[in-house]
């Protein structure tokens, strides 16, 4: 049974979510010097040198209950303002040099953390004191109103790391100076680690990057001031930089010019009997102060590497394990091996769901609900009904299990939400 | 009371045989999401002939929770009726009621939602109606029922109302799994979540191995995992579900007032829906598949605690000497919990409903004192029980949330809400059980 889609009336901010969604990718913003900008998963940063060069900026971001948020982050060249800052994809082996240039009328300093032997201006990084002996930052850092430093190491361990603020982390790691550094091995770039049972598929890389804000600390640093870090409580949780729905919207959409990297994971099912057909890698980070309880529905996750370091014993043994919960302490990184199939493989025609499908009018239909429990069918919605759904395709939330954090100063079901789409296999009538 | 399943007449017989009454209230209006055309409601929906093995509905209700010292004005909540205090939505477990036993159930939920269980690889039914909220009218919310941790599930059967449906106000659904994969899981309403599952529309379900029923690898033949080896036999289990509530929400919920979510903290810690010492009760009628309940289908408290009525599910666990016990671990908190065992060694053998082995066969088991979960995971963890000190009583163990600080039950400087005993009697003293969180004491 298929009928037309019926388009409800709906917030004009919505329907264009929606339809950057399930339409054509669109343009690439010229905000991220990204080789690739696709309109789901991974957007890298690359350089062929293997140098970056990162300038600090200030901007605001959009939030799911309709406030901005003021916030600092590090930007890719003469870029605006992004948050969160760009991922860095390099290469294991790679020398990497990432110089600073600090705008903010604060010294800022940027940390490496699972990094070794990183430089700064040549020298050892090595924390600062004062004169008196109080630590003043983590590592060298770049002075105000212009100042640089020049960052370097050798990216040795493959896997997914954060690099973030090392001067007043409490103040600007919260304002939004981290990002993700992302290290490719040298077995290749789709492989996790050194491991061959580490190899996913390329267009299934998603990065889970979660975060929070307390709005009081943002509007005292915008407006100069005086705020008590005793008094610090997140009321704002988000995934990539943005609240749900924003969370499912394209990369680089266009209402969200300074939030460019979208969380939906669009996967096809796999072949759970073809060992070519491989599985999707999510890159999940806590850049936040508490841990992170992230849970992906119906979709287990097999985590082979915490903090970039493989999970492994030292005669190779496999120490990865399967979960249903991805729980990430604060700083903490876990690469996570993930694919979806119909475990029963359910089928309109050969394999029916083995119950009476109630009459539309006896429930209630979810806006990305294809009408059908069918994957690639779509069935009746109910007449004034809002549906989003384009060709059948499958929606599976993931999202932040510590429930109180998935909200937005108030408004319930935002936050660290987000979607696995999973589209029917090809040929289908999804445009993909 | 009665057994209000016949004997003489197999379980799933029994329930196919009344499978046919249906749930649809006459009148009741779907009232929210956007639905604008003329509604056909009918008489007997075309789902409520499914066959089903357990029937659950979404509604309200009230249970109990130390009412000193008070948490004013949230707490003791001054809407409700003695011998309770704290509103609360849930599950109830209506299988085998008929119609009218089953409307009646509203108003009367219960926390944690029934434990239920299935076998690997068969089909199972659950059937799940929405009774409506009694005191609150006004939220006319939809119900589901997600299966935590199910893999690779179809939305269809997920729970989580925007990728699939749910069920509104005096419909019905049934949802089919077909469990592959064996260990301890969670289940919750998803509609709404941060507010039904804080309001306590959860429980715990496990799907059993199919390497049950055979005796050469552990004599009692009942496991945790095909685990090939016999590493997981057991000869009792215990569920132990972990959950939390934040005394201003429920108040806030029955005074038709929002809280402010961010604000969250926990008041109670909930070992199966009590706070230590209520945690030591005895169970009420907790074997889901063979229900024992009053003439008009209400639970039945446990004796001598009326106000225990709505937390049937005692968090007690009794073992002999020398018996490998199971328990299966569940947080759906929204705050870790750290569960320590005072005096017996605990084995962690699954996490996440997952046996702890790498995919090359690496054992990946732990063995510890205190067993770390995250909002919204499970362990599944093995004792021995130690030899019996003497005598006829029983050998007392402590096992408890070690983050006391959160959701002392009110309990002052002693232990936090979440707490229980382990009971070791002497060897053979106490007989099989019948059930999952049977005590046999």
């Amino acid at each position: 049974m298929r009928t037309p889609k019926r388009w409800a009336k709906r917030p004009v901010r919505l329907v264009l979510l929606l339809a950057a969604m399930t339409v054509a990718a669109l343009p690439a913003a010229s905000h991220v010097t990204a080789q690739t900008t696709p309109t789901d998963g991974l957007v890298c940063t690359t350089s062929a040198t293997g140098q970056f060069d990162l300038t600090t900026k200030t901007g605001n971001i959009l939030l799911p209950d309709g406030n901005r948020s003021f916030m600092w982050g590090y930007s890719a060249g003469t870029n605006d303002f992004q948050h969160p800052s760009p991922v860095l994809c390099v290469d294991q082996g790679d020398t990497v040099t990432v110089v600073l240039n600090n705008t903010l009328d604060v010294p800022v300093s940027i940390m490496f953390p699972g990094q070794d032997d990183v430089m700064a201006d040549g020298a050892p990084s090595q924390p600062e004191f004062s004169g008196t002996g109080e630590l003043t930052s983590l590592t060298k850092p770049a002075a105000p109103g212009g100042g640089t430093v020049s960052y370097s190491f050798v990216a040795n361990n493959p896997g997914t790391f954060l690099y973030q603020s090392g001067t007043d982390p409490a103040i600007q790691v919260r304002m939004g100076l981290f990002g993700a550094l992302v290290v490719r091995p040298s077995q290749g770039a789709q492989f996790g680690n050194h491991r061959a049972d580490s190899e996913f598929n390329p267009d299934e890389e998603v990065m889970v990057l979660l975060s929070e804000i307390d709005p009081y600390l943002n509007e005292a640093v915008q407006r100069g001031t005086a705020y008590d870090l005793a008094d610090y409580q997140p009321r704002y949780w988000l995934i990539n930089g943005r609240g749900f729905p924003d969370s499912i919207a394209a990369n680089n959409a266009s209402w969200l010019p300074n939030q460019p990297y979208g969380a939906m994971a669009v996967v096809h099912p796999v072949d759970p009997d073809n060992p070519l057909d491989k599985p999707g890698i999510g890159r999940y980070l806590n850049v936040g102060t508490t841990a992170f309880p992230f849970h992906p529905h119906g979709n287990n996750g097999i985590a082979i590497a915490r903090d970039g370091k493989v999970l492994e014993g030292t005669g190779g043994e496999d120490l990865s394990f399967e979960r249903f919960s991805i729980n990430l302490g604060p700083g903490q990184t876990w690469d996570v091996l993930f694919r979806w199939f119909d475990a029963e493989g359910y089928d309109e025609v050969l394999n029916e769901v083995s119950v009476n499908i109630p009459d539309p009018q006896n429930l209630f239909y979810g806006e990305f609900y294809s009408g059908s429990p069918y994957l690639g069918t779509q069935g009746t919605i109910p007449v004034g009904a809002p549906n989003a759904n384009a060709c059948g395709e499958y929606y599976i939330i993931s999202h932040n299990h510590a429930l109180f954090q998935i909200t937005s100063w108030g408004v319930p079901m935002t936050g660290p939400i987000t979607y696995l789409r999973i589209d029917p296999p090809l040929p289908n009538d999804c445009g993909n | 009371m009665e057994q209000q399943t016949p004997p003489g007449i197999s379980r799933r017989g029994f329930i196919r045989s009344v499978g046919g009454a249906t749930m649809a209230i006459a009148g009741a209006g779907l009232t929210g999401g956007g639905l604008l055309n003329v509604l056909r409601p009918e008489s007997v929906s075309a789902q409520a002939g499914d066959p089903y093995d357990l029937w659950f509905a979404g509604t309200d209700g009230w249970m109990s929770l130390p009412a000193s010292p008070a948490i004013p004005p949230f707490h003791p909540d001054d809407l409700a009726p003695d011998p309770f205090n704290t509103y609360i939505f849930g599950f109830r477990n209506l299988t085998g009621l008929n119609k009218n036993r089953a409307e009646n159930q509203k108003f009367k939920a219960a926390h944690p939602a029934p434990m239920f269980w299935l076998e690997e690889n068969v089909p199972f039914h659950l059937r799940l109606g929405n009774l409506g909220l009694q005191l609150r009218p006004d939220l006319t919310d939809a119900h589901t029922l997600h299966w935590h941790g199910f893999r690779n599930v179809i939305p269809f059967f997920d729970g989580e109302p925007s990728g699939s449906v749910s069920v509104p106000i005096g419909r019905e659904f049934t949802y089919v799994y077909v469990g592959r994969d064996p260990g301890t899981y969670m289940f919750h309403c998803h509609v709404e979540d941060v507010e039904h599952v804080q309001m306590g529309m959860t429980g715990l379900v496990f799907i059993r191995p199919a390497q049950d029923g055979n005796t050469a690898l552990y004599p009692s033949g009942k496991y945790l995992y095909n685990d090939g080896d016999g590493s997981t036999g057991f000869d009792r289990e215990f569920g132990l579900f972990l959950s939390e509530m934040w005394a201003e929400s429920h108040w806030a919920d029955s005074h038709v007032q929002l809280p402010e979510w961010s604000d969250y903290h926990v008041d109670f810690a909930l070992l199966n829906g009590r706070t230590y010492p209520d945690t030591l009760e005895p169970n009420g009628s907790i074997d889901p598949f063979n229900p024992v309940r009053q003439n008009n289908g209400d639970l039945i408290a446990p004796a001598g605690r009326p106000d225990l009525q709505y937390q049937p599910m005692s968090a007690l666990v009794t073992c002999n000497a020398g018996d490998r016990v199971a328990l299966r671990f569940a947080n759906l908190g929204f705050i870790e919990s750290s569960m320590t065992l005072a005096g017996i060694p605990m084995k962690v053998v699954g996490k996440d409903a997952g046996l702890l082995r790498g995919r090359d066969g690496t054992d990946q088991t732990i063995t510890t004192h205190t067993v770390a979960m995250g909002a919204g995971e499970s362990r599944d963890v093995l004792f021995t029980a130690p030899p019996h000190s003497g005598g006829a009583g029983y050998d007392t163990y402590l096992l408890y949330n070690r983050a006391y600080a959160r959701g002392s039950g009110n309990l002052g400087a002693t232990l936090g809400g979440q707490s229980t005993e382990i009971r070791v009697y002497p060897p053979g003293m106490l007989g099989a059980q019948a059930h999952p969180n049977d005590l046999q004491n």
